[in-house]
């Protein structure tokens, strides 16, 4: 398992693209989180609404960067053919998958902390001093969202690796995870019946798990902070579960 | 210990409708270079694919020193391969693809720089890889094949795209790693890539061996006792020689392959019935005659022209 680790990490270090999405990730979330916050009208008494989601803004686009990412992992090497390489090396397959998916975390980890502490640093800058308390990380509901989105980063990201594993091929997995992540939030718009669209935002893996941005007015959410991180969660389990499945039952 | 080298035992492989693998059996001895050879399809690399373990079969094994693939620790250290060589990120430089290789089996940088030194890739192994000629990445995966030191080595068709120095150093490249007690298995399609490299050969058609046997054995087999004759009254020479009872075949405009009969009883046979001949010599079969021989039943997709496909 260490050696493993050790090939997935100098694989993803000795190409280009990785770091380039990492870093595209933490651009695009910190620009839309500022942009975001920067629209907000404050008065002496406070900025009204839950500041703290709207410093978190960013995510919306950064997750689309970290989807790629994760997915290029796998499908990239099904697409050249090094996959075979990779498993003649490697060869009991749930490691292989492991070492990825654990690189893979690590490296999401460090993005989203790094695009998500520039957020709220972002959001702090530009929201007037006296505003607001929200950002400050001593704040209980506000930490939660931080950690909690760095969280959500991690399992859009392993979410994407499932499903790439699960596909093979990189258009089609990015058309699957981006799909499933913003087509529910326009579906939803869609829908009259408030039972359904409750139904469909606490199931879906974007609107359950950014619950956890959440910080004022908690009883209208949908579902709990927590509990949509969860669901989140579920979904990359389940994506990991079929993909690593399916590639210990295929012919490589 | 069981058996040193590869062991292929009575693979069954099917893809979809086709059968790729139909009792493929054969073994790759230590310290010989044994030529894989077969028409394209015959299942040449998925025979490799499933020594390696990434292709399951229905039935049969494929043991490494008596062990399946997948059981080895460290797998590069006991099979070294070259399957694609195309098969690179086109982004990373040969030498960190051969990095990461290394440390997926514990091994140190400085075993990277040796082996690209032995394949002479020292001047490009820090450029993108997406910039090798084919015949540079031939050498980069045979790199990563002698990465671990293994004692055996597998390599699907090395020659392809290599130039003409390039197929000489090869030659020499994998004689030397036989010499070196090493079991070495190269396939291709085309004969005269490998005969002068190979000491033993496994041909192989429609998914089976169709003859496992050392070089000299081939031909000594193929030649059996036939004669050649020349003559310029062939249908007289075949009507006597075959009511001698020879069997006879016209091989050219005024050539005769005889077998059944040793060379002096033709010759007295031909002097009895006043035949003329001009000469009669033990013809000798090439490697590639005996190739075609062996294959002619078995090629998938024959090219227009037999001479097509002896190139
Ligand atoms: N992944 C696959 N999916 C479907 N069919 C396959 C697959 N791999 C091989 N085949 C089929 O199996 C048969 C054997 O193919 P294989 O590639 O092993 O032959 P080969 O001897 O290596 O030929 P070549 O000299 O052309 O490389 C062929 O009919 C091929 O079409
Ligand atoms: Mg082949």
């Amino acid at each position: 398992m260490r050696v493993a680790l050790h090939a997935e990490w100098t694989k993803i270090r000795t190409v280009p693209s990785p770091l380039w999405l990492l870093v595209g990730t933490v651009a695009a979330t910190v620009a839309l989180s500022a942009g975001a916050t920067s629209v907000v009208n404050c008065t002496a008494s406070g900025c009204g609404g839950d500041t703290t989601k709207l410093s978190l803004m960013g995510v919306y686009i950064g997750q689309a960067l970290v989807a790629i990412l994760a997915v290029l992992i796998v499908s990239g090497e099904y697409g050249s053919g090094m996959i075979r390489t990779t498993l003649a090396a490697v060869p009991r397959r749930a490691i292989a998958f492991a070492a990825k998916a654990i690189t893979l975390t690590g490296v999401v980890a460090v993005g989203g902390t790094v695009a998500v502490l520039g957020s709220v640093l972002a959001g702090r800058l530009v929201l007037p001093d006296l505003g607001d308390q929200a950002l400050s990380l001593t704040n209980g509901p506000a930490m939660r969202a931080v950690v909690g989105t760095v969280l959500y980063l991690i399992l859009i990201a392993l979410l994407s690796l499932g499903i790439a594993t699960a596909m093979r091929d990189s258009a089609t997995s990015i058309g699957i995870v981006l799909g499933l992540l913003y087509i529910v939030p326009i579906l939803v718009q869609t829908i009259s019946d408030p039972y359904w669209q409750r139904l469909l935002q606490k199931i879906a893996p974007m609107s359950a798990g950014l619950a956890v941005q959440a910080t004022t007015d908690l009883h209208s959410l949908p579902i709990s902070p927590w509990a949509g991180l969860g669901v989140t969660a579920a979904w990359a389990i389940a994506a990991l579960s079929v993909g690593g499945l399916l590639l210990r039952m295929r012919d490589a | 210990m069981s058996a040193p080298g590869i062991v292929v035992a009575g693979l069954r492989k099917r893809y979809g409708p086709t059968l790729a693998l139909d009792g493929m059996s054969f073994s790759v001895r230590p310290g010989l270079v044994t030529g894989f050879l077969g028409p394209n399809g015959a299942g040449k690399s998925t025979t490799m694919r499933v020594i390696l373990g990434l292709d399951a079969v229905e039935e049969g094994t494929a043991l490494i020193d008596g062990r399946p693939y997948r059981s080895l620790r460290h797998p590069l250290t006991h099979v070294g391969s070259l399957l694609d060589a195309a098969a690179l990120h086109p982004g990373r430089s040969g030498r960190n693809h051969l990095l990461w290789l290394a440390h997926s089996q514990g091994l140190a940088a400085r075993r990277v720089d040796q082996v690209i030194e032995e394949v002479g890739l020292a001047s490009a192994a820090r450029r993108k890889a997406g910039g090798y000629s084919l015949g540079m990445r031939q050498r980069l995966g045979i790199a990563a094949a002698l990465l671990g030191d293994p004692p055996i080595i597998m390599l699907d068709e090395p020659f392809n795209g290599m130039d003409p120095d390039g197929i000489i150093w090869m030659r020499g490249f994998l004689r030397s790693l036989a010499a070196q007690g090493r079991a070495v298995l190269v396939s291709s399609h085309l004969m005269s890539e490998v005969q002068d490299t190979a000491d033993h050969l496994v041909v192989v058609g429609r998914g089976k061996a169709i003859a496992d046997a050392g070089v000299a054995e081939l031909i000594a087999a193929a030649s059996g006792n036939r004669v050649a004759l020349r003559t310029t009254a062939g249908a007289h020479a075949m009507k006597v020689l075959a009511r001698a009872g020879a069997t006879v075949a016209a091989t050219g405009r005024d050539t005769i392959a005889v077998s059944g009969l040793p060379a002096d009883r033709i010759v007295t046979v031909l002097n009895e019935s006043a035949v003329p001949f001009s000469e009669v010599s033990a013809h000798r079969a090439t490697l590639e005659d005996v190739y075609l021989d062996l294959t002619r039943e078995a090629v998938e997709f024959r090219a227009a022209t037999p001479t097509e496909v002896r190139r």
